[in-house]
């Protein structure tokens, strides 16, 4: 790469790997799965670095990000919205319109999130992050746990829940004086 | 509405929804904002948790993972198959998200470069200067020698080494765990050090770190700073100069790719064979009595002496019983703080008056250098406000980088000549003017107890002849670490 290049490259592996997880949040909220998100999320990530270039240095590289994103997104719904049960157009877009105003509470609530993870016990906590891993199957996850798959998905609906009744929490402990 | 809206989104997220129920789910959330945020929180929290998971091991009592394979799709049009190699290379990155952090810089270690991206594997880095950011956005320096591992993007292990962070409020929670205790990061700019023998310290530049050692929990704000250990913490003072932050990486590789090393080992080698060399200190071999740490020196890989304790100095023995009608000294010098009033650079031992013309050379309470030689006397009208010869020029905005300190003195022209980072800075007059005596001396402290230098110092020159501007001049251009 030429210096020129390197220059480029370096500001923009800044950049990304700083919004980089609020892009990938971004997206998961419009799609279905997480296998779907990571789909998505390597399409975008391409169209970033292509049109970097086109990109305003000063500006709000998020925001940007998000309307990079949006489009793929909707492709994507488009795509496979043919045969898979995902979200109507509008609706999403509604979403991903209203994502804007709700990221600085959104980033705070996946910030809080470690540290509710700290107060989870730690048999609940790993079996978790194991259901959370990249190439988890579920089935071996809820045969670990000693639950039907059905069960399960029950035990983790739960948890999700106790986690955000938690990040409420912190937040608004740490909102008040 | 919320527990139909609860339900459905349960469904969703498990895949168990069915066409019905997903028409239901649509029509809610095309109407409610507040169940799209309700909804939007949920997804968020999932995506969350998907990060999380990415940084956690399986077994708590294994290794921690090494680097998964990467996860690879090819894109779907002709176009962006045509990307140039480097494209590629970059999408390689951006697809394995499961790295932890992303190499930004560095100096003297070959191991990573500049993109890299590292995941759980553990590093031994002997030599060199390591500038990171993590996936969260936490920028991170390494100062060699050390020995580290990221458990997450949120977690680091450092066994050996030096850490500076700046750490931004996504990244808030940051933690860097040592052999003697662990420092959580709560929004702010921090540094750990793991010594080769001791316990590991936490310093506070700007923020608040909670310090937890085996038995004590501690809160840290800015300017904190303590020593970790299993009986407890120990208070102790802050050096936040003592730690590399990312800009100086960058200063420091386009010295070594400049070539600067190879220069600085050609004007060393050519003092060694001048004619009035008294000593050309360069710590590479170890040694040399005395109480002090020995770190890295400018160059990746080289040593120096670190002074951080009370009582650290470094003991020798210089040029006998001879006299020195002309004398330069020079050093290349870290300072960590400027708060105590004297820093010794090489302080000959005692202060008699039976011993005229001894040697103190010092950075004073001015932050200016100081050359005192017993039995001088500046001539009538000097400005030097506690009489002895000072420089002009305060060495403040160089606190946390290298700096070349030097000076010049000739009795017979009766003149002190300072200079900064190769300049001239200013030159003192004086009245009496007696040859300069060495002999037992030490560097970085005086008798032990006072006037110890806060830092390091890489390269101390003493020689028996005075240097003419020019040759200071390159002396600096030819050790100067930076470009």
């Amino acid at each position: 790469m030429s210096p020129a290049e390197t220059e480029l490259h370096g500001r923009f592996l800044r950049l990304f790997t700083t919004n980089e997880e609020a892009v990938r949040a971004f997206v998961r909220r419009l799609v279905p799965a997480r296998a779907d998100a990571d789909d998505v999320m390597q399409e975008v990530s391409l169209v970033l670095w292509r049109k970097f270039g086109s990109f305003h240095a000063g500006t709000d590289f998020r925001a940007w990000a998000f309307g990079v994103a949006r489009f793929e997104v909707l492709a994507w719904l488009r795509d496979k919205g043919r045969d898979r049960l995902v979200l109507d157009e509008g609706v999403a877009l509604q979403l991903a319109h209203e994502a804007e105003a709700l990221e600085p509470a959104l980033s705070r609530q996946r910030a809080a999130l470690q540290r509710c993870m700290e107060r989870v016990p730690e048999e609940q906590r790993s079996l978790l992050l194991r259901a959370y891993q990249p190439e988890a199957r579920i089935q071996d996850v809820a045969a670990i746990s000693g639950r039907s798959v059905a069960g399960f998905y029950q035990w983790l609906h739960r948890m999700r829940k106790t986690l955000l009744d938690c990040i409420h929490a912190t937040l608004a402990r740490e909102a008040s004086p | 509405m919320n527990a139909d809206l609860d339900l459905l989104s349960q469904r969703y997220l498990a895949g168990t929804i069915d066409a019905e129920g997903m028409t239901r789910l649509n029509a809610i959330l095309a109407v409610d904002a507040d169940a799209r945020r309700r909804f939007a929180e949920q997804m968020n929290l999932d995506s969350a948790l998907a990060t999380q998971a990415t940084g956690w091991r399986t077994e708590q009592t294994s290794p921690l993972p090494s680097r998964p394979a990467v996860r690879w799709r090819f894109p779907r049009t002709a176009t962006l198959l045509a990307a140039a190699a480097a494209c590629v290379a970059l999408a390689l990155w951006i697809f394995d998200s499961r790295h932890f952090a992303t190499v930004e810089n560095v100096a003297g270690f070959t191991e990573l470069t500049p993109g890299s991206p590292l995941h759980g594997d553990r590093h031994e880095m002997p030599a060199g200067t390591l500038a990171l950011v993590t996936a969260q956005g936490a920028r991170i320096v390494i100062e060699a020698p050390a020995v580290f591992q990221f458990e997450s993007a949120q977690r680091l292990h450092l066994i050996r080494g030096r850490l500076s962070a700046a750490v931004p409020p996504a990244a808030q929670g940051f933690t860097v765990i040592t052999p003697s205790g662990t420092a959580v990061d709560l929004g702010t700019r921090f540094g750990v050090d793991v010594p080769a023998t001791g316990d590991a310290e936490v310093h506070v530049f700007e923020g608040e770190v909670i310090a937890h050692a085996p038995h004590d929990r501690r809160s840290l704000r800015t300017g904190d700073a303590v020593t970790m250990t299993t009986a407890g913490h120990a208070a102790r003072e802050t050096r936040s100069a003592a730690f590399i932050q990312s800009d100086e990486v960058h200063d420091l590789t386009a010295g070594l790719a400049a070539g600067q090393r190879a220069r600085s080992d050609a004007a060393l080698a050519q003092l060694r064979s001048d004619a009035a060399l008294i000593a050309l200190l360069d710590f590479e071999t170890g040694g040399g009595a005395g109480s002090f740490r020995t770190v890295q020196g400018r160059w990746p890989g080289s040593r120096a002496p670190e002074f951080v304790e009370v009582g650290d100095h470094l003991q020798l023995d210089l040029g006998g019983e001879r006299s020195w009608p002309r004398l330069t000294l020079a050093a290349w010098v870290r300072l960590d703080r400027l708060d105590a009033p004297y820093q010794s650079l090489l302080h000959t031992d005692g202060w008699a008056a039976s011993n005229p013309g001894q040697v103190h050379w010092m950075v004073n309470r001015f932050s200016t250098m100081r050359l005192a030689l017993k039995g001088n006397t500046l001539a009538p009208g000097s400005p030097e406000p506690d009489s002895f010869p000072d420089s002009r020029t305060p060495v403040l905005p160089e606190v946390g980088r290298w700096v070349h300190l030097a000076v010049v003195y000739d009795s017979a022209a009766r003149t002190t000549r300072f200079f900064l980072n190769g300049r001239f800075d200013s030159e003192s007059r004086e009245a009496t003017a007696h040859p300069a005596r060495l002999g037992p001396a030490q560097i970085g402290n005086w008798n032990r107890t006072d006037r110890k230098l806060s830092g390091r110092v890489d390269e101390l020159l003493i020689l028996g002849r005075a240097m003419p501007d020019a040759e200071i001049r390159a002396l600096f251009e030819a050790g100067n670490p930076y470009r």
